[in-house]
């Protein structure tokens, strides 16, 4: 998976592209929205990362520019804007995804994956397993090798959630939107309790834990 | 604008308006004087013909002699000066009375043929006639002179005092512009005019850029101030891991207390950019129809696990279907920051119930909690930024809760009000103008 990044922050650009080299991507940085356009042209690749803020050319102008030269290479916006309106501006432009700085690593790469996955359309599953954890998305069983875990509807949206992001961690703010389909962050963490809740079940009475938590960053399962 | 073109357009409109009144002058001044020489030129014309009828009468009953004799008296009797030639068959000329030369170009002249074949001619004098039409025009050339003299003059006012409010407007933006002072106002004219209109819409435009600019001041501050805290508790606990001797362990603690300072740099950023968006009025709501009850199945369902784990019983209970237009998601925000607090305020064993409904025109959601209270004394502050009560101190939080309700609740025409008792609890309430769900969807 080729990645190309066009961030004109060289300390931002370093610890993104670190980070998805780690992740097994192959990453190609641009400073410049001129030449990132230009390598977006002759280079085919899975995903394209671009600021808004650009000098040369700026990230709406070179998605246009993209698009009109039939390129349709999935764009993760990253942008210092926060309002609704950038956000609905970058996406008519062609964006595909939209990422407001400061953000978590955890969640750019959630959604580098996941425009990926979209590109390539793979499968969809029916079961999820992470070691003895198994879920089953057609007849909603959780099971813990022979183990029967009834789980309610909220903890088991999350359970799907971690085990479709298996061995990646992902932020409280993934989980509120992706559980609660929530945009704003309550001020008492109700993710917390949550997880603390789903521990209980699929952790506590086995003596090998699988949902961890990373200070700081935000949960990870397996 | 430099007040070389505010001059030069002040002239501009002089000039039209003198350049209109001189012509117009002119226009009645040459009508005048056409009419006056028409007129003179007629009236001696109708003194010639008179004159050609009497001669005709004079030689018809005297012949020849009586004639010659009236026009000798005629001479000495009449004041003006006429001029009488009578010429028989031959071309002779049989009586002729000139006071001066015969010269056809100075005289009005008339022609009479008599029934024998004899021609009477009278004539007279046209000079006092062109006298007083040189006369005249002398006078109408001395009139025009001070009707263009009248007519700058009379220009140059008029634009002046109509210019005058636009040039004092124009002087207050520019002083504006110049010194930042937005705190000035145009003083609005006397007259309900375009002028007064457009110095008053002014007036309005400032007082909207004033509130937006004082709002911003009052944002930098907060932001100033309040990210102190967390920023220095960030430096704080990097500073102590790099200054302690080499442990991995330490390191990682640090830095996840860097990252958890770090977001709540940013919650509180969102958060004061988010109230004084709204408090300035430049927070962009995307209304739309919502129901009240959903809004309070979002919030309970958000909160059921967290009041569980806590021991606190939430509730609760809506009367008859009621729809607000609002924003959802800010409007769900609100409520949940609403419930939040009742939630984190309420012991173990308490209750949280959630009621919601419609009185009269007023949409209500109201939070009741059996929770700490607040003391009468503090009660008008808690809407403020960054208040903190004394006991609310220990609890987490940022101190921005309330006012966030309060600015979105106010941005959507809406109300917050607040009843407590201290060790008995609290009741928050939010009302906002209700809407019609069917039949009415342009209030939507």
């Amino acid at each position: 998976m080729r990645v190309l990044l066009v961030e004109d922050d060289a300390a931002i650009a370093e610890f993104v592209s670190r980070g998805l080299r780690e992740a097994g991507f192959a990453v190609d940085h641009c400073g410049d929205g001129r030449q990132g356009l230009e390598e977006a042209l002759t280079t085919p690749y899975d995903v394209a990362i671009v600021d808004l803020m650009l000098p040369g050319l700026d990230g709406l102008a070179l998605i246009d520019g993209m698009r009109r030269r039939g390129r349709d290479t999935p764009v993760l916006i990253l942008s210092a804007k926060r309002a609704v309106d950038d956000r609905v501006r970058g996406l008519q432009a062609g964006g595909d995804d939209y990422l407001t700085k400061p953000f978590a690593f955890a969640e750019l790469l959630a959604r580098v994956q996941a425009l990926v996955r979209r590109a390539s359309r793979s499968p969809e599953p029916t079961t999820l397993s992470v070691a003895d954890l198994s879920l089953d998305l057609l007849t909603r069983r959780v099971t813990r090798g022979e183990t029967v875990i009834e789980l309610r509807p909220r903890e088991f949206a999350l359970l799907e959630y971690l085990m479709r992001n298996a061995g990646r961690v992902v932020s409280k703010t993934m989980i509120l939107s992706h559980v609660w389909e929530q945009s704003f962050d309550p001020q008492t963490n109700v993710v917390d309790v949550l997880v603390s809740r789903l521990r209980d079940r699929i952790d506590r009475p086995f003596d090998r834990k699988l949902l961890r938590t990373v200070r700081g960053v935000g949960y990870v399962l397996g | 604008m430099s007040s070389g073109e505010r001059g030069s357009f002040g002239l501009r409109l002089a000039l039209w308006y003198a350049t209109l009144f001189v012509l117009g002058a002119m226009l009645i001044g040459v009508l005048t004087y056409t009419v006056t020489a028409a007129s003179l030129a007629q009236r001696d014309r109708q003194i010639i013909q008179s004159k050609l009828g009497e001669y005709a009468v004079v030689y018809r009953r005297g012949g020849l002699r009586a004639l010659r004799d009236a026009v000798q008296a005629e001479q000495v009797t009449a004041p003006e000066r006429i001029f009488v030639r009578v010429i028989g068959h031959g071309a002779e000329a049989l009586v002729l009375s000139a006071p001066g030369e015969w010269d056809v170009t100075a005289l009005e002249t008339g022609t009479l043929r008599l029934a024998d074949g004899t021609m009477v001619q009278v004539g007279k004098s046209s000079e006092s006639r062109r006298d007083l039409l040189r006369r005249f025009r002398a006078g109408l050339g001395l009139v025009t002179l001070s009707v263009v003299l009248i007519a700058l003059a009379g220009g140059w006012l008029v634009t002046q005092s109509a210019l005058g409010p636009i040039h004092r407007l124009r002087d207050a933006v520019g002083r504006i512009i110049a010194t930042g002072q937005t705190g000035e106002r145009v003083p609005v004219g006397r007259h309900e005019d375009a002028i007064a209109e457009l110095t008053r819409l002014f007036n309005v435009m400032l007082d909207k850029i004033e509130g937006l600019v004082t709002g911003m001041h009052g944002a930098l501050d907060n932001v100033s101030h309040d990210l102190r805290t967390p920023l220095t508790r960030l430096r704080g606990a990097a500073e102590m891991a790099l200054a302690a001797p080499p442990d991995l362990d330490r390191y990682r603690e640090a830095l996840a207390d860097c990252v958890d300072e770090a977001d709540r740099v940013l919650v509180m950023l969102d958060t004061l950019m988010d109230i004084s968006e709204a408090e300035s009025g430049a927070m962009p709501l995307r209304r739309e129809l919502v129901s009240l009850s959903d809004v309070v199945d979002l919030v309970v369902d958000l909160y059921r696990d967290v009041a569980e784990a806590k021991g606190v019983t939430l509730t609760s209970a809506a009367n008859d279907p009621t729809y607000v237009s609002a924003d959802r998601v800010r409007l769900e925000q609100a409520a949940a920051n609403l419930v939040d607090n009742a939630v984190k305020y309420t012991a173990s064993g308490g209750t949280v119930s959630i009621w919601s409904g419609r009185q009269g025109t007023r949409a209500v959601l109201r939070v009741t909690d059996t929770g700490i209270g607040i003391p009468a004394d503090e009660l008008p502050r808690i809407w403020d930024r960054l208040f903190r009560g004394d006991r609310s101190r220990s609890a987490r939080g940022l101190g921005l809760g309330l006012s966030l309700i309060k600015a979105v609740v106010e941005a959507h025409g809406g109300t917050v009000g607040v009843a407590s008792e201290p060790g008995r609890g609290s009741t928050f309430t939010l009302e906002l103008p209700a809407v019609e769900a069917r039949g009415n969807p342009s209030q939507m």
